[in-house]
């Protein structure tokens, strides 16, 4: 029986979806069957980020109503072969799908694959109840921003009244320098607020917007800092113990003393 | 107020701040933290297992007390208990009130007390000190 895990915010534009992909990427490229799934109905993104757009055909909300079979509109990814996405409609709204059929779809998907990953759209209201209503567990995304905490805070005490108990922390696009120059909340300042673990620290990085742009999850990107925060969170999830790694850039100087072999 | 009561017939003791005069009180326990939208409203006592986060509401016509940081809103005294307290280790709200006094943090300054505190009205005004035991309060009078 697979897991479902359910990627939410409350606030937009702190990573979700990014964050979906990547997780899904990674898993997938570990030899994972995994499905994910966009519930943002009518603002449909996750296939644009795996590069998946213009194969869609049917959507979450054909497989709910019964217009179609799970199968048919379940997209098979192009690079790697565990990795399968359920695309949201994107002429509909959030009303066009109930917890009730969610929750009969993740049951659906769980004989099938190993993970199940679900994107949550932005916001409390029917969206949110819909992605969280089959979810087994639950990670919250926040950016060290006062207003992304407070919203995150939000959203793991509606997950905890909705009996998603222990959510885990994924903190996006910190900015080591300015968290040192004490202009950025630092990852112990949420902790402090937020109380709950740990999964993943993600730092700002430009390379986010490029790969996202042409659909390549930078989880598959070996050689990056960016694609190895996302694989240890990769890890973690498979409940290896990951130490996090250190978010200090590598300096001009001691990246020229490495090429004459000093330390 | 939806809690209105005449002062003399007030059921909170006169000097709620000592400590013996808390106990045989309506109390309601809460042995979780208050998150960014959540609220308690109490006819009478609240104790917090805690924290209160920022965006969280605690209202009460008696006394608060929280185990743990209290950032949110809080209001001690609402049915108009000018007696009321509120306690915290570590009293950080976004927004203080004591029956109907309204207080807020002071904008520029940053008071990050590493100990217990205390709100209480004092000369009609809401005052803000450190929480000392019966034991320290007889050792420096």
């Amino acid at each position: 029986m697979g897991e479902v895990i359910v990627i939410t915010s409350g606030k937009g534009g702190v990573g979700k979806t990014t964050t979906a992909a990547n997780l899904g990427a990674g898993l997938a490229y570990l030899g994972k069957k995994v499905a994910l799934v966009d519930t943002d109905i009518g603002l449909r993104n996750l296939d644009m980020a795996l590069g998946l757009e213009n194969r869609i055909v049917f959507d979450i909300v054909d497989v709910t109503s019964g217009n179609c079979r799970l199968r048919q509109a379940l997209i098979k990814d192009k690079r790697l072969d565990g990795l399968h996405l359920l695309p949201a409609a994107q002429t509909k709204d959030k009303t066009a799908v109930s917890p009730e059929q969610m929750q009969a779809l993740c049951d659906d998907l769980r004989k099938e694959f190993e993970y199940i990953i679900i994107d949550c759209p932005a916001g409390i209201e029917q969206g949110f109840r819909n992605a969280i209503a089959g979810a087994d567990k639950a990670i919250v995304i926040t950016t060290p921003e006062v207003s992304a905490v407070r919203d995150a805070d939000r959203i793991i005490g509606l997950l905890e009244a909705a009996e998603l108990r222990e959510p885990t922390l994924i903190i996006n696009r910190i900015r080591p320098k300015m968290v040192r120059q004490g202009d950025m909340m630092s990852i112990e300042d949420i902790i402090d607020i937020l109380a709950i673990d740990l999964l993943g620290v993600i730092p700002e990085d430009e390379m986010i917007v490029i790969t996202t742009n042409r659909g390549e999850p930078v989880v598959l990107d070996q050689g990056s800092r960016l694609g190895q925060s996302y694989r240890n969170i990769v890890r973690r999830v498979l409940g290896e113990d990951v130490p996090l790694m250190s978010l200090d850039e590598e300096g001009f100087f001691s990246k020229i003393r490495k090429m004459f072999g000093r330390k | 107020m939806a809690i209105s009561k005449g002062s003399n017939n007030s059921p909170f003791p006169k000097h709620a701040a000592d400590q013996e005069d808390l106990v045989d009180e309506n109390t309601i326990l809460v042995q979780r933290t208050l998150r960014s939208g959540q609220t308690i409203s109490y006819h009478g006592n609240v104790v917090v297992l805690g924290d209160v986060n920022p965006g969280a509401e605690i209202s009460a016509t008696g006394n608060v007390i929280v185990m743990g940081a209290l950032r949110g809103v809080v209001h001690a005294g609402a049915g108009g208990d000018e007696n009321a307290i509120v306690m915290a280790f570590k009293l950080q709200p976004t927004q203080l009130r004591i029956s109907d006094h309204i207080t807020r943090p002071p904008d520029n300054e940053a008071i990050d007390a590493d100990h217990p505190e205390m709100a209480r009205i004092k000369d009609g005004v809401v005052t803000i000190e450190a929480f000392q035991t019966p034991a320290e309060r007889q050792a420096k009078p």
